[in-house]
């Protein structure tokens, strides 16, 4: 495998989907969690290449979580994609600020989620 | 009885006596000398004749006096009593001894009559009737001339008569003049007494009319109990407090009234940054830099409309919308301000709820809708099992309702959004020529499907607006598709960009079912729907036109609609170009 995912959404239709797009994109998912804290937990113990992570979760949000593991230098190379059904610009502009590479607003395109985890996954190889 | 007294006083009334009454002395007198004939043994009738003559005259004389007492309208003839009078002495005279009658001071009654009417001129006349009365016994009677005395009896008894005559008539003129003054003295007074009574009826009613509208303003004032309502002099000094303020800020009215000043219940870091917001100077000046600021507009005439922070006196604060309003007197001078507060607390509570719940349904159809949209694309995009056309047709009418569903989801936001007076606009220079045109030619699709000729008609190509170059052309989409939508099949769509002055204008034409003119003015209001939409049966809920309203307020333009029904309709957006753009920013 190319690279390794964690996926991080509180809807498992969403959850299904992503992991689609993902292994569509050929990358590994190693963990599937429907809130911050353990998808926290996941990154820090599987350390993927990509996070995907919903802004609007139970405990620790997407952005937080963002916020966590751009904190820690460990993480470094865990890239994350954000996320959102909201469309507010602040929103994003928070994201960015929280250090996500990249940020996908709902409803998405599980094509193009694919070809821009393909992209990812070419970049750090 | 009553009536019997009434005639009574008219005829002895003496400002105006009646005839009756100016006559009645002569016929008493005539009486006296009757009885004097009959009954003194030396004063004897000499001529019988003249003497009934005499006393018939003065019979006549009394019968017309009492005639013309009667009917009034015939008193300018009375004059003739006192003169009939006279010749009635006069023959008496003659009858009863001549010169030597003991009668002839009875002359001085109708002289006095006569000198007594108003005029000088009957002076004359009470002289001539004298002469008359003195000349008969000499004409008539069995008197002659007998001496020189006797000449000077005739001419200077009558001189003495015209003297008299003379005083008298002066006297009555005086009299008459007092009398008239007296009348108007009275008349005036009757006058100046009508006129009180209307004043003090006029006092009466305005103080019934002041003591209801005092009731009034007592009552209303009471009954605001959710507003607080403080009035203060120029300084800020507190004299009206209702109770309203009491409930609010926790002060009674004693308490706060002349004792305290407004600005002492405002967040004072408020007043300051306001204040520092207006460039008043820092410190003390002669009046409280914060209380300058909260009244700056009103002081300048306008009402002011903002939100301020109260504070109780126990540190514990609330917002407010203040209305701040001029208290100025009769001669227009400013002696004060008027503080009306709402608390808002509770509105900015639901506003907040409201928000939360925007976003919540936002997040929870969008979630959704996700899913089927992804799902959708994943069953299309399977290469392994590919679709038949048919499948591709009924998934095709599946993403179409989707994506109308997420539309409608985002305008429902995007109105929320616009409502809270909050939807974010990433500002820039725009070309509005650039967005005009990818509008119109993002639109040709479907205006060529629906068999529209639509045409792009740019007089001016340099207009450039400060704004969102996105939520313009979201402007541009509305106007275009919604003219797409309301034109039948052959129709003209027609968009025009132009520069005035100051301002860049977009029009777009169309030659649509057109809308009722009663309807125009509701037509930018939320979930609002023409009557020509729903007859015809054209699909939409009514957003459009109120997010694209708000979106060009938002951009300092304005937006205007002119149309007649099943001709088509205009709309008109102006937006101020970028000079201008800039100043309002």
């Amino acid at each position: 495998m190319s690279g390794t995912v964690v996926i991080a959404d509180d809807d498992s239709d969403i959850r299904a989907l992503v992991r689609i797009s993902a292994t569509r994109a050929g990358l590994d998912v190693v963990g599937e969690h429907e809130d911050g804290d353990s998808a926290l937990a996941a990154i820090r113990r599987e350390v993927p290449d990509i996070a995907i992570l919903d802004v609007a979760m139970p405990g620790l949000s997407g952005l937080e979580v963002c916020r966590l593991v751009r904190a820690e230098s460990t993480l470094d190379g865990v890239r994350i994609l954000l996320l959102s059904a909201s469309v507010d610009e602040p929103t994003i502009a928070a994201g960015m600020s929280a250090g996500a590479a990249d940020y996908l607003s709902k409803p998405f395109s599980p094509r193009e989620l694919a070809a821009r985890l393909s992209a990812y996954a070419e970049e750090s190889r | 009885m009553r009536k019997l007294y009434n005639r009574l006083m008219a005829f002895l009334s003496v400002d105006h006596p009646s005839v009756g009454l100016k006559q009645l002395p002569l016929a008493v007198v005539f009486v006296i000398s009757l009885l004097l004939l009959l009954l003194v043994p030396g004063v004897n009738i000499t001529n019988p004749v003249l003497a009934t003559i005499g006393m018939g005259l003065v019979l006549i004389a009394t019968v017309c006096s009492a005639l013309l007492t009667r009917f009034r309208s015939a008193e300018r003839w009375a004059i003739l009593i006192p003169l009939i009078d006279l010749l009635a002495i006069g023959t008496f005279r003659a009858g009863t001894g001549g010169i030597l009658s003991l009668f002839g001071g009875m002359i001085l009654l109708p002289v006095v009559w006569i000198a007594a009417e108003k005029g000088r001129r009957y002076i004359v006349v009470a002289g001539v009737g004298t002469v008359v009365a003195l000349i008969i016994p000499y004409v008539v009677g069995s008197t002659e001339f007998m001496s020189a005395s006797d000449v000077v009896r005739w001419t200077f008894s009558p001189l003495i008569y015209v003297f008299v005559a003379a005083i008298i008539n002066e006297l009555a003129r005086q009299s008459r003049s007092q009398v008239r003054s007296i009348h108007e003295l009275a008349d005036e007074k009757e006058r100046m007494l009508q006129r009180t009574f209307e004043y003090a009826s006029q006092l009466e009613e305005s103080e019934a009319k002041f003591r209801a509208a005092d009731r009034m303003f007592r009552g209303v004032w009471a009954a605001v109990t959710e507003q607080s309502v403080i009035g203060t002099d120029v300084t800020g000094l507190i004299d009206a407090w209702n109770p309203g303020a009491s409930k609010l800020l926790g002060v009674a009215q004693d308490d706060a009234e002349r004792k305290r000043y407004v600005f002492e219940f405002h967040a004072a870091d408020e007043l300051e940054s306001r204040a520092r917001e207006l460039n008043y100077p820092p410190g003390a000046t002669v009046l409280n830099p914060g209380f300058s600021a909260l009244v700056e507009s009103a002081r300048l005439g306008d009402a002011e409309s903002r939100e301020w922070t109260y504070v109780r006196d126990d540190g514990t604060t609330f917002p407010v919308a203040l209305s701040v309003t001029k208290r100025v007197d009769e001669s227009g001078e400013t002696i004060g301000y008027l503080f009306v507060a709402a608390d808002v607390t509770q509105a900015r509570e639901v506003a907040r709820l409201k928000d939360e719940f925007v976003g919540l349904i936002s997040h929870e159809l969008r979630t959704p809708l996700s899913s089927i949209l992804g799902y959708l694309e994943l069953m299309r995009d399977d290469d392994e099992h590919p679709l038949s056309g048919e499948q591709e047709q009924y998934l095709a009418v599946a993403e179409r309702n989707a994506h109308r569903l997420l539309r409608l989801v985002g305008d429902l936001l995007f109105t929320a959004q616009v409502e809270s007076g909050k939807f974010p606009l990433d500002l820039k220079d725009v070309e509005l020529e650039h967005i005009v045109t990818a509008a119109v030619e993002s639109a040709r699709p479907a205006a060529t499907a629906a068999g529209i000729t639509i045409v792009e008609d740019v007089t001016d190509s340099t207009p450039v607006t400060y704004g969102d170059p996105v939520r313009l052309g979201q402007v541009c989409d509305n106007l275009i598709s919604n003219a797409i939508k309301f034109t039948p099949k052959g129709g003209t769509v027609t968009v025009s960009l132009s520069r005035s002055d100051k301002d860049a204008v977009i029009t777009v034409r169309d030659t649509g079912m057109g809308i009722p003119e009663s309807e125009l003015d509701q037509l930018f209001a939320r979930f609002f729907r023409a009557t020509t939409a729903t007859r015809n049966a054209v699909p939409g809920v009514g957003l459009g036109l109120t997010i694209t309203k708000a979106i060009v307020t938002a951009h300092h333009g304005e937006m205007g609609v002119t149309s007649e029904e099943g001709i088509g309709t205009e709309f008109t957006v102006t937006l101020p170009l970028v000079a201008q753009a800039a100043a309002l920013r």
